[in-house]
């Protein structure tokens, strides 16, 4: 063999015999040796791939995971940032890792085990207003209530997430949303959510009355 | 055995395969589109989620673990985008950088970890990391492997796994030594170009 032929070479590379001109020819041939060594390199690798090199996709709540992140991310820059809601929020999102004591927070909140039991949207009750979405969902400490209304403005006082009744006569507080995008709250482990399947975000002024303000802003009803 | 397929009529063995040129073109796209700002997370994550993930999942050897790697090599690169130049090399091989880096960390944080970890829970201790280069490389031949068409993805897989020649990987799959040899030789290649891209050792 006078000329470089790479397709003996991938032959030789995948260790089948070649003619004895070819070897004699990769002899002197710095540019055939270096492909081969190149090309043999290769193959042994992928000789090397076993089944756990295979492709495998990430579960589907990675994705999600990494949405509502950067949903916080750009509520951060918008909202100037607290830090108290920040850390919930990274928490519940599992990007708190390797942070000594908080690897619990870690596997509790991103582990596979988390599963959406209702959902709803949240639609605004006044037209031109933010819409958001509510999810129960299960985790292995019990339900958690994870809200996201990505555009609300900043309230004249503060927004109170809670259930209602269908008929709006009886209702539990969940808690105070916090400035990022995404909340997510434990639910009473006695709860009957079926009771209480409507979740509502109210404005409450800081006058020290725990009722609801009756000023809601969005709404939705759990299909549980 | 027939697989139905024909030789490609002269002159298209030297070409690059179409559906390589095609990709590389997206994929260099996607890398400008993201240096500009744009907002190509979701693409960047359907194109490249699975190596990501395979990765942290071979090189830490637990789902949990490598769900959350891979969930923070997307916000590391989302949040550090202004970072990325595209003069500098692919997108690809960026955010396998970024990978390693993980895994790496990951693996610092556990070897240090270790002793306190093997007396709270008294498992999973033995655990240590693979040759992270090594695991690299056959992971993305692995992901390149798994683009081939058929029926080149066939027939390296016979190479590779059943150690079958070509002039008996020919026999098998009843096609053209001729066919069988540029496929061969042109796969390697295509596998030798990945590792150069994103890969370590080559």
């Amino acid at each position: 063999m006078s000329s470089c032929d790479v397709e003996t070479l991938a032959l030789a590379a995948l260790g089948e015999s070649i003619p004895a001109e070819t070897r004699a020819h990769i002899t002197v041939c710095v540019r055939c040796q270096t492909t081969l060594d190149e090309l043999t390199a290769v193959a042994s690798r992928a000789t090397a791939i076993s089944d756990s090199d295979r492709p495998t996709p990430p579960p589907a709540f990675v994705w999600e995971n990494i949405e509502r992140a950067i949903a916080a991310d750009k509520a951060e820059r918008r909202g100037g940032g607290r830090p108290a809601g920040w850390f919930a929020l990274a928490a519940a999102v599992g990007l708190i890792v390797g942070v000594g004591g908080t690897s619990v927070v870690l596997s509790q909140d991103s582990s596979p085990a988390v599963t959406v039991v209702a959902e709803t949207t949240l639609d605004p009750l006044k037209e031109g207003q933010a819409s958001g979405v509510a999810r129960v969902e299960q985790t292995v400490n019990g339900s958690v209530l994870n809200v996201s209304v990505p555009d609300l403005p900043t309230p004249d006082g503060y927004y109170e997430v809670w259930m209602l009744a269908p008929d709006s006569s009886r209702m539990i507080s969940i808690g105070v949303l916090g400035s990022g995008e995404m909340n997510v709250f434990p639910l009473p482990a006695g709860m009957q959510m079926a009771e209480f399947p409507v979740v509502d975000i109210s404005v409450e002024k800081y006058d020290g009355d725990v009722t609801h303000s009756a000023d809601s802003v969005v709404r939705g009803q759990l299909s549980i | 055995m027939h697989t139905g397929y024909e030789a490609p009529a002269g002159g298209l063995v030297e070409s690059v395969p179409e559906g390589v040129r095609v990709r590389a073109e997206a994929d260099a796209e996607l890398a400008l589109s993201f240096a500009a700002g744009d907002d190509v997370l979701r693409q960047m994550y359907d194109r490249w989620s699975t190596l990501v993930h395979t990765l942290c999942l071979r090189s830490t050897g637990n789902a949990d673990d490598a769900a959350d790697l891979t969930q923070s090599v997307f916000l590391s690169a989302w949040r550090g985008r202004a970072g990325y130049d595209p003069a500098a090399g692919a997108l690809s091989a960026w955010l396998v950088g970024i990978t390693r880096r993980r895994i790496a960390d990951y693996w610092a944080k556990r070897t240090k970890d270790r002793d306190a970890t093997a007396a709270l829970a008294g498992f999973d201790s033995e655990r240590t990391a693979p040759a992270a280069d090594a695991v690299t490389d056959t992971v993305l031949l692995a992901d390149e492997l798994s683009r081939l068409g058929d029926p080149q993805k066939r027939i390296m897989e016979l190479a590779f796994f059943q150690d079958l020649s070509h002039a008996q990987i020919a026999s098998v799959l009843d096609l053209p030594l001729g066919t069988v040899k540029s496929h061969i030789r042109r796969s390697l290649e295509r596998l030798r170009n990945r590792l150069e891209v994103d890969g370590v050792l080559v």
